[in-house]
């Protein structure tokens, strides 16, 4: 007996049936500002870094982070930013750091340290730096921010 | 400060449950679909009654204080209400009497309304029916709150109106809905959440900050504020006034049930096993501390042997992980490249206990948190709560004394 059945797509038959952009509020900006953003930002923690400050870096490039459908490029380059705070912190001083941010911000990063783990070996990916960080990370916002960052639809 | 009661109801996970208005009585679902009512003698609960008409595992019970009927929600798609008479025999027996829901998917929670003559089943079909009695007929008839809930309605809350119901969904909103039936309820004045409320007015709809299902909705005493808890480790506190949302993120795994004490503080309990005290204001809300306090709990709980020499709170940095013998085993066994198993006892096999046992009272998920006893002032001055793992226990509403200690109690969560 054939399982084709069985990959047929039954919601198409459902007029009620609930669509993914209804589980949350998309963002307002669109994708062509969205990008514009991140670029922006990119330069922006690039001369925070010369100038050491990795904390400000980190609160720039974490607030307002892309999501949703529509921005994958924007997404790809923020990622990036954020490699090039977390390759070039020194480990001893993230404690710190992260005690700095503010929470909706250890959320965010939470989501990047993940999506960093999901590829690995890619360009500057390095997974013992993004185990380190989310060590840390974890000693200081505990479980629930593992757990935010696997129901928060929102995805970077 | 008095340890808490603990009763280890069965060796299966309690449902939920409600106590009788006196408290003598106590009526849980081991996880079947039969009711067992149980009366206190002493220190203990004795099975006294069974209540037994629905097919399939029963979801949520309510007993209504003033009028003594039992209301029962079961995956069955029926709702029950039980009453009690004299039987032929001159004993007395509960009598069940059927519900029309009129809905196509598992009821998953029942609330009797503060006047007793209405009550709210939630449902997964989209659904929450509002049930009333309808005396010419003599069944319970439902009217149906649909729009605009997208998924599962989880639970349901009364406000002290008997108007509004509160919802918390699975598509992570909470929403509070106007439940007027105008042959039941005279007019409500006007409150905080609106003025004219025809059935199924929507006062107010709010999401949770990152995305979780509302696991828990509850009003405060007064009505005025709303607090519910959703799947992502948040418990958020509504003023309609404001419009202010107070979110506050938590260190630790998600809550699944929380209720209010008093107009500025609440319990909020669910899979960190440990019922949490939070309090607050429309100017913010934080986490008091844990009611499972170490000392008071001692003689019940294993004592700890791992890493964690402070209170339980101490230790939740890491939420429910730090909490964990087994954990705590192997961190030791990674950071410091020792086991902790003394020779003699293989790591496995051995002292069965003990190994994976929590530091906290309840061992497993904590699925209802509900008041227990109202102190003369008129705030909750014990909870209750069953779990998972067959406990009920009865918990004071206070953090252990010594202000000292509370600092370093919280020096682990995270706060905002």
């Amino acid at each position: 007996m054939s399982a084709n059945f069985r990959k047929i797509d039954i919601d198409q038959y459902d007029e009620d049936t609930l669509l993914e952009t209804e589980l949350y509020d998309l963002d307002p900006r669109d994708p062509a500002t969205v990008l514009a953003d991140s670029k922006q930002k990119q330069s922006a923690v690039r001369s925070a870094l010369a100038k050491g400050d990795i904390g400000s870096a980190l609160v720039t490039v974490l607030d307002g982070a892309p999501y949703g459908p529509n921005v994958e490029e924007a997404k790809a380059l923020t990622l990036q930013t954020l490699l090039l705070i977390l390759n070039s912190t020194k480990s001893t001083d993230v404690p710190a750091l992260l005690r700095a941010l503010p929470a909706e911000a250890h959320d965010t990063l939470m989501k990047y340290l993940y999506k960093g783990m999901a590829m690995p070996g890619t360009g500057e990916v390095s997974g013992s730096v993004l185990l380190s960080w989310h060590e840390k990370l974890t000693e200081v916002a505990g479980t629930g921010c593992i757990v935010r960052v696997m129901t928060d639809r929102r995805t970077v | 400060m008095a340890a808490p009661e603990v009763f280890t109801i069965a060796q299966v996970p309690l449902t939920a449950h409600a106590f009788n208005a006196d408290r003598s009585k106590l009526i849980t679902s081991l996880n079947t679909n039969e009711a067992q009512i149980y009366g206190r003698q002493g220190n203990e609960w004795k099975p006294e009654v069974t209540l037994s008409e629905h097919d399939k595992l029963i979801t949520s019970i309510d007993w209504a204080p003033n009028s003594n009927r039992i209301v029962t929600a079961s995956q069955d798609r029926n709702a029950y209400v039980w009453s009690q008479t004299t039987g032929a025999d001159g004993n007395s027996v509960w009598k069940p009497t059927l519900v029309l829901l009129r809905i196509n998917r598992a009821a998953t929670y029942v609330r009797w309304s503060p006047k007793e003559d209405k009550f709210a089943v939630a449902s997964g079909a989209r659904a929450i029916a509002v049930c009333s009695f309808d005396a010419d007929n003599d069944w319970w008839v439902s009217r149906l709150l649909k729009k605009p809930i997208r998924s599962t309605v989880l639970s349901v809350d009364w406000h002290p109106n008997n108007v509004l119901l509160a919802a918390g969904t699975a598509d992570m909103k909470a929403r509070v809905f106007s439940a007027y039936i105008k042959d039941v309820d005279s007019r409500p004045s006007p409150s905080v959440w609106g003025e004219k409320l025809p059935f199924n007015t929507i006062c107010g709809e709010y999401a949770s900050p990152a995305g979780g299902w509302v696991h828990s909705v509850a009003f405060s005493p007064s009505g005025d504020v709303l607090a519910f808890a959703s799947h992502d480790s948040t418990i958020s506190i509504v003023y309609p006034g404001g419009p202010a949302v107070i979110t506050v993120r938590n260190s630790t795994l998600p809550y699944v049930s929380l209720t209010w004490t008093s107009e500025d503080a609440l319990v909020a309990a669910g899979h960190d096993c440990q019922p949490v005290l939070f309090s607050g204001s429309a100017e913010g809300w934080k986490a008091i501390g844990s009611l499972d306090d170490a000392k008071s709990g001692a003689p019940l709980t294993p004592v700890s042997t791992g890493s964690s020499s402070g209170g339980r709170f101490a230790s939740a940095g890491v939420g429910r992980l730090g909490t964990n013998e087994a954990f705590a085993r192997f961190r030791n066994a990674d950071t410091l490249g020792k086991s902790s198993a003394t020779p003699g006892s293989p790591v496995s096999g051995g002292d069965s206990s003990g190994d994976t046992e929590l530091m906290t009272v309840h061992q497993n998920t904590i699925t209802s948190v509900r008041p227990y006893e109202i102190s003369a002032n008129g705030n909750v001055a014990k909870v209750s709560t069953s779990g998972v793992d067959g406990k009920l226990v009865i918990w004071n509403v206070s953090v252990p004394a010594g202000t000292g200690g509370l600092s370093s109690r919280l020096g682990g969560m995270h706060l905002r």
